[in-house]
């Protein structure tokens, strides 16, 4: 080999074989692991890290997890000695977990005395420990109370494990069998990613491995830096809701003020509520989790994974806040509460932005199942043994309507890459769990020019044991999280519902559930039912093709009644009326407009009216410096300056009821209409007493474009 | 010597027919001919060419075939390509969507991981029937068999009007829990097929017998969807066959690796899915075992995919789930890695790193050096110019290889954005692409915790001969072999393998920790095993006929998993042998050598999940033997300068000429052999030995320490 000139071929065999190491490391953990949420939903993380923690390499897998492990790995070469064949445990959110069900493993890879890189392993486990099963406790008001938690333990010292501190662990949990069989796990993937990388340095040293995973990571973050600079100058403020923390039915904001400057972007988390006395919290690492969730899949399209997506953002917020929750807040429902709120203004954030650049906008997408309501069964199995049960079919919502398609039916968040669900008949082999239905719900998904996709549902009982306790718990029963991007409406709010056999026998509607029910017991004939959110709609529905609207008729997705007064489309034996369709569409943006609140015209149009950036299929910025106006596609002049286009637009506060919407007390909802067409320009989710204020203001006109 | 009988064995790739005929006066042919639309038209062409090789007419060699074996790709095209029948679903009611929502899997089925990078990506192929044909009946089975909702008669004939609406060529049946209790799904088939005669009627727990509805499902839905394409194409095949004078029995290739009757892929076409890959796993293994081994890793470089088997222990690995186009498939077959690699595989640079694949240039254009326009360096332009290559692709029709046109386009996409040489790019190009096939080896040897020093690998397909040395220095695998037909071994394989069958029942069982099965499981798996034998008896008609034997096991995993590991009962093939009690040692075995000492974690206890029987009747006939002395050829036709480890010292090198060498004749490496369709390197310090079959074993130099498994076994220690 001729040395530094085929240095090119060297990097792409050893980032190749690094690649296949954590392939390895998924396959190991994935063959090994007891738990469904690691062998079934992929809620787990294996890479790679530099020293230091960042990650050069990452399975495709939840991506919340992707930051948690580095934090470990920096605490454990701040805090503690680590030798060759050392072996950590930890699970602590105070540190780098994201709550205490996330339990994860990191191990040094030495070459002699040096210390090349680490290798690191996190998944949920469905129990350990604390007030409740699942050890999501809604009654919890501090960490203490939610389980053991492990700040950073030798578990392995020098290639031996410590058999006392695993006893110890699995000791605390209602499960120690499948906990053990984790851990196990863990171990086995951490020594074959240990002696994998060994042998990579051994044959091509361990300079070019150390180089190869910094280059590795230096690409991406150029890579994502490009992406960046693609995304026009803009600051964007995005709000979500999250309900009840547990106690009672408070309502909690986060909020996200990001502003994009050349090839950086800033996220600021400061106006987000307090934090909260029950569980729903997360740790600042939740927060790095939650933003790392949208990040990933939203700009990391085509890019290899690793820390280098992470490394032109900058996160801020200041402690105490619903997302910055400092010790000892309750966090164990943190993941599918706070963590998933702070991916889903990260994500609608950024796909603003795309939608306003020129390089992205067809990339642009709605909201994706922007909650995950839980459901965990514990108990006495059919077989006569102690089991718990951590269903992963919440996962099955509705994934955001695209700016060229519509959303995914039952395509899950985004934040999962490779999301997966067991089959019915899988479940109920092994628990005492009985459907009596799986399927898509109808008229879930937010209506819009492309639709959000529809969630599907589940209704289960018990068969074959005497009882069980089910615990229920979501937010976006009352919010609807999953909005939509440029006049799509968002999706349906999560509909749970609980029947008693007795009451099914005298014929009652089942009842509906709060968000956060908590522990139900249940006995063979009562009927737990969920429907979880649809996605978020792209567009103004009545912009939908009709034959898409006939489409979905014919799927028995969307009623003909619903086709007409959503969608505008007659439809005549199943068939587009194309005449009257026009005809009635114009009607129900005439409507629109008569309900609405409109403004005063705002003048004559500018002369230069060159074209900026477009918004979705209606909203236009155009002008230069200090001429700078928010017009319609119809022509309409919203606002003289980059800021503040509702103030101009037709504002109609609407009751979604209708839609399959319900909200909290505390929110209302406005659409915003183009004051000379009608068509709908936003469907905004908002504090009752407080206006929607601007979400996407682009750097041009009074501002000085940033560096 | 008259000929007295011929063996024929045909494989119908995406873009070339191969076959390979044998006959009893010991002369054998290759030949290649472009796929057409119609199929039997190319086939018929290639078989005119058979005839020819052999100096008859098409009808002479078609009346003296003793056997006949056919692998086809018409259900894999049908399926990839959405040319199947119009198919409708009945299911149990409220699980209408089953197929729509695929355990939410379904959106990214198939998808490189690179476009699963890409959320766009998901969700964008329709599911294989979508919700709008498919029909709910009221009605429902628990876990254990147990009927809750009767099926009433009026809800079967709702069904049967439904149908009628819907204008479907073929329906699939699958119902929840019909693997416990299949008397729903019987129910509906036969009245489905009473008042609607024509149609392609199945049923799951017929097709794919396993616990959970989705893979069912889909396998179900997929084999509806090939019924009424694979029927007609069996049907016209056998007739022009049966036309122009073939006497002896059809047969056809499965993706379990053995043969089947006709009759048997035209009622479950998906058994045929992937008959091509299996076949050169299965062919490779058969040339394995008459070299004496046990161990062997199976590759097949063609022109734009790489495909690795792996024959452990004398036993073909398998697998129980594919997915082909989107769709996933449950149904047991030979398990073959695939990566998008060969030849053909497309050479640039991105982000200033030369990658290679996994695009293809294809057969149009094709590598730059076949000079029909492709203006982008390939794998086959890399090898013209480092000199490896001799001969191209039979097909080619003896085209003439311009080195001049693949070292321009290296020069123009490789070496001159990447400031280096074109010898440097060259080898560059190979390898990366060797790096990555290595990687493939890696993922099922040393992953899987075997040790790749340990087999010996067979290199087939055009280029696999070109490339076996650079993946066995690279893996340390200290052997390869030849055959002098590799570049059509699974056409050999299509004239040569065995009849098979397969039947899987589901059994679940569980047990205590560290506890065995009581009595009564290991009773109703005795029972179920018999009953999957039975099975897979009644899908091979010879076998009542002809000595049978026959293999089974049992999928057991650790209390809590969703993984389970096939455990065989005896080994090899057999008469039918009762579950013994050591399984559950077996299978904690097998797991530490999977997963590593100290893996077993006995206090998790046992589930028992299913039972499978796999069924073996022998043909006559096999891979060519050693009786086979005449015709054999191998000469010295020149030299050649050529690149093997050090692209800025190119070694001369003699070529040699071939079709099957003489036995006992050795090749000292560096030498390059060129066969019709295939040019074997044999490097520096490696020797090639020609044994009795006229396969060449090569001995890779043990002192070269190229071996990274050697040097990581160090480090580690």
């Amino acid at each position: 080999m001729s040395g530094g000139t085929l240095a090119a071929v060297t990097f792409e065999i050893v980032r190749n074989r690094l690649l296949a190491v954590t392939e390895e490391m998924r396959v190991t953990l994935q063959s090994v692991s007891g738990s469904p949420t690691v062998t079934e939903a992929s809620d787990f993380f294996t890479g790679l890290y530099v020293n230091g923690g960042e990650f050069a390499t990452m399975g495709l897998q939840v991506t919340h997890e992707a930051p948690a492990v580095g934090a470990l790995i920096r605490h454990l070469e701040a805090h503690r000695p680590v030798a060759d064949g050392d072996m950590f445990i930890a699970n602590d959110p105070y540190i780098g977990a994201l709550h205490q069900n996330d339990v994860q493993m990191a191990v040094p890879i030495h070459w002699g005395e040096d210390r090349v890189a680490w290798a690191g392993v996190m998944a949920h486990e469905t129990d350990v420990g604390g007030m409740e099963f699942a050890s999501w406790c809604p009654a919890a008001t501090e960490v203490y109370q939610e389980g053991l938690r492990i700040p950073a333990v030798k578990l392995v010292d020098r290639g031996v494990l410590r058999e006392d501190v695993l006893e110890m662990i699995v000791a605390a949990s209602r499960l120690p069998a499948a906990l053990e069989l984790d851990i196990r796990a863990f171990v086995a993937t951490l020594n074959v990613a240990r002696a994998r990388v060994v042998e990579l340095i051994g044959s091509y040293g361990r300079g070019t491995v150390g180089e190869v995973m910094a280059w590795m990571i230096d690409t991406t973050e150029h890579d994502t830096e490009d992406r960046l600079a693609a995304l026009p100058d803009a600051t964007v403020h995005v709000r979500d809701f999250l309900e009840h923390d547990g106690h009672e039915d408070t309502l909690h904001a986060v909020d996200l003020m990001a502003t994009k400057r050349g090839r950086r972007l800033l996220l600021d988390f400061s106006g987000s509520s307090p934090q909260a006395r029950g569980f729903i919290n997360a740790t600042r690492s939740g927060l790095h989790g939650g933003v790392t969730g949208a990040l990933i899949p939203t700009l990391g399209f085509g890019l290899r994974w690793n820390a280098g997506l992470l490394r032109p953002v900058t996160i801020t917020a200041p402690d105490g806040l619903i997302c910055t929750a400092v010790h000892p807040a309750p966090v164990g429902a943190a993941t599918v509460e706070t963590i998933w709120t702070v991916t889903n203004v990260v994500q609608r954030a950024l796909n603003l932005l795309a939608g306003g650049s020129e390089a992205f906008a067809s990339r642009s997408q709605g909201v994706s199942s922007g909650t995950m309501a839980t459901f965990n069964l514990g108990g006495v199995s059919q077989f006569g043994e102690r089991f718990g049960l951590h269903l992963l079919d919440p996962l099955g919502g509705g994934s955001g309507g695209f700016a060229e398609r519509d959303g995914v039916d039952a395509g899950g968040p985004v934040a999962v890459p490779v999301p997966a669900i067991a089959d019915v008949e899988s479940n109920e082999q092994v628990s005492p769990l009985f459907y009596l239905y799986r399927r898509l719900a109808p008229e879930t998904g937010g209506p819009g020019r492309h639709r959000g996709g529809n969630s599907a549902e589940i209704a289960v009982t018990l068969r074959g044991v005497e009882s069980g306790d089910a615990i229920v718990m979501t937010h976006g029963a009352e919010v609807p999280n999953s909005v939509g991007l440029f006049g799509g409406w968002p999706g349906t709010t999560v509909r749970q519902r609980f029947s008693t056999a007795e009451e099914r026998a005298t014929g009652r509607p089942p009842r509906p559930l709060g968000p956060k029910p908590g522990r139900i017991p249940m006995v063979p004939g009562d009927v737990f039912s969920v429907t979880w959110q649809g996605g978020g709609g792209w567009g103004d529905p009545l912009d939908r093709e009709p034959t898409s609207v006939a489409d979905d008729v014919r799927r028995d997705l969307l009623s003909v009644r619903t086709a007409a007064e959503v969608y505008g489309v007659v439809l005549v034996e199943g068939q587009v009326d194309t005449v009257a369709t026009a005809r009635h569409r114009e009607e129900l943006r005439r409507a629109r407009l008569a309900a609405a609140t409109a403004p005063p015209p705002a003048g004559a149009e500018d002369a230069d009216a060159s074209l900026r950036y477009a918004l979705g299929d209606h909203l236009r910025v155009v002008g230069a410096g200090g001429k700078v106006t928010v017009r319609t596609s119809a022509g309409a002049v919203l606002s003289r300056a980059a800021a503040g286009w509702r103030q101009g637009a037709a504002a109609l506060s609407v009751d979604p009821g209708a839609r399959g919407i319900s909200l909290h007390p505390e929110l209302a909802m406005t659409a915003y209409y183009c004051p000379v067409s009608g068509a709908q320009l936003a469907v905004d989710v908002h504090r009752r007493d407080e206006e929607p204020g601007d979400d996407l203001v682009f750097d041009i006109g009074e501002r000085v474009p940033g560096p | 010597m008259a000929t007295t009988w011929i063996d024929v064995g045909t494989d119908v790739g995406g873009t070339f027919t191969d076959l390979w005929v044998r006959a009893s006066d010991d002369r054998q042919a290759v030949v290649k001919v472009p796929t057409t639309p119609d199929i039997v038209s190319g086939l018929f062409e290639g078989l005119g060419g058979c005839a020819g090789a052999l100096g008859l007419s098409l009808e002479e060699l078609l009346g003296r075939v003793r056997r006949f074996g056919h692998g086809t790709t018409v259900g894999l095209n049908a399926l990839l390509t959405g040319a199947g029948a119009s198919v409708a679903l009945v299911t149990t009611s409220g699980f209408r969507d089953t197929i729509e929502i695929g355990r939410l899997k379904r959106q990214v089925t198939g998808l490189t991981e690179m476009e699963i990078t890409d959320v766009t990506n998901r969700g964008r192929r329709p599911p294989i029937v979508g919700r709008e044909r498919v029909l709910e009946v009221v009605e429902r089975v628990d876990r254990d068999g147990v009927v809750v909702v009767p099926l009433e008669e009026r809800a079967m004939e709702q069904v049967v009007d439904a149908l009628a609406g819907l204008d479907v060529d073929a329906v699939a049946v699958c119902t929840l829990w019909s693997v416990a209790n299949p008397v729903h799904e019987r129910m509906l088939a036969e009245a489905i097929a009473e008042r609607r005669p024509g149609l392609f009627v199945c049923m799951s727990h017929e097709v794919a017998r396993t616990v959970g509805e989705y893979a069912r499902a889909s396998t179900t839905v997929a084999n509806a969807l090939l019924g009424p394409v694979m029927g007609r194409y069996m049907e016209a095949l056998e007739g022009r066959l049966r036309g122009a004078g073939l006497g002896a029995p059809l047969h056809v290739m499965t993706s379990l690796g053995g043969m089947a009757g006709s009759e048997l892929v035209t009622r479950e076409p998906v058994a045929a899915l992937l008959s091509g890959p299996a076949a050169c796993v299965m062919a490779s293994h058969q040339v394995g075992r008459r070299a004496g081994r046990r161990q062997l890793l199976s590759i097949d470089v063609g022109g734009t995919s790489f495909d690795v088997g792996m024959v452990v222990d004398d036993a073909a690995l398998t697998r129980r789930e594919l997915s082909i186009g989107g769709v996933d498939i449950h149904r047991p077959s030979v398990d073959v890695a695939t990566i998008g690699a060969g030849g053909g595989s497309v050479a640039r640079v991105r982000d200033g790193v030369l990658v290679v694949g996994p695009e293809s240039a294809g057969a149009v254009p094709g590598p730059a050096c076949y000079g029909r326009g492709g203006q982008q360096p390939t794998v086959t332009d890399a090898d013209l110019v480092l000199g490896t290559l001799v001969t191209g692709q039979l097909a080619s029709g003896g085209l003439a290889l311009s080195r001049e046109l693949a070292a321009q386009a290296i020069e123009r996409e490789v070496a001159g954005p990447l400031g280096m040489s074109l010898m440097d790019a060259a080898w560059g190009i190979r390898k990366v692409l060797d790096s990555n096939m290595a990687g493939v080896l890696r993922r099922v040897t040393i992953e899987r915790g075997h040790d790749p020093r340990q087999f010996l690998l067979l290199a087939n397909g055009g280029m696999g001969p070109t490339h076996a040395w650079a993946l066995c220095a690279d893996l340390g695998i200290p052997q390869f072999l030849v055959a002098p037909t590799a570049t059509v071994q699974s056409a050999v394989g299509a004239g040569t393998l065995d009849l098979r069958a397969s039947a899987e029942r589901t059994c679940y069982a569980r047990s205590g920790p560290g506890a065995p099965l009581d009595d009564h499981a290991q009773a109703r798996l005795d029972a179920e095993l018999s009953a999957a034998l039975e099975a897979a008896l009644a899908k091979l008609p010879a076998a009542r006929t002809a000595a049978w034997s026959c293999r089974c096991f049992v999928a057991v995993r650790y209390r809590g998993q969703a993984h389970a590991l096939d455990v065989a009962i005896g080994s090899g093939f057999g008469p039918p042998r009762p579950c013994d009690r050591e399984l559950l040692a077996r299978f904690e075995d097998e797991y530490e050598v999977l997963f590593g000492a100290g893996s077993q974690f006995k206090r998790a206890g046992f589930e028992v999940l299913s039972v499978r029987a796999d069924v073996l009747v022998r043909l006559k006939g096999g891979v060519p033997s050693g009786a086979l002395t005449a015709h054999r050829h191998l000469e010295e036709v020149g030299e050649r300068t050529v690149v093997f480890d050090d692209p800025s010292r190119p070694l001369e090198c003699p070529v040699w000429s071939a079709t099957v060498p003489p036995p006992g004749r050795v090749l000292e490496g560096p030498c390059l052999v060129a066969y019709p369709g295939q040019t074997l390197v044999v490097p520096p310090g490696a020797v090639g030995a020609a044994d009795d079959d006229g396969n060449v074993l090569v001995t890779l130099d043990a002192t070269a320490g190229a071996s990274l498994v050697g040097t990581a076994e160090s480090a580690v220690a």
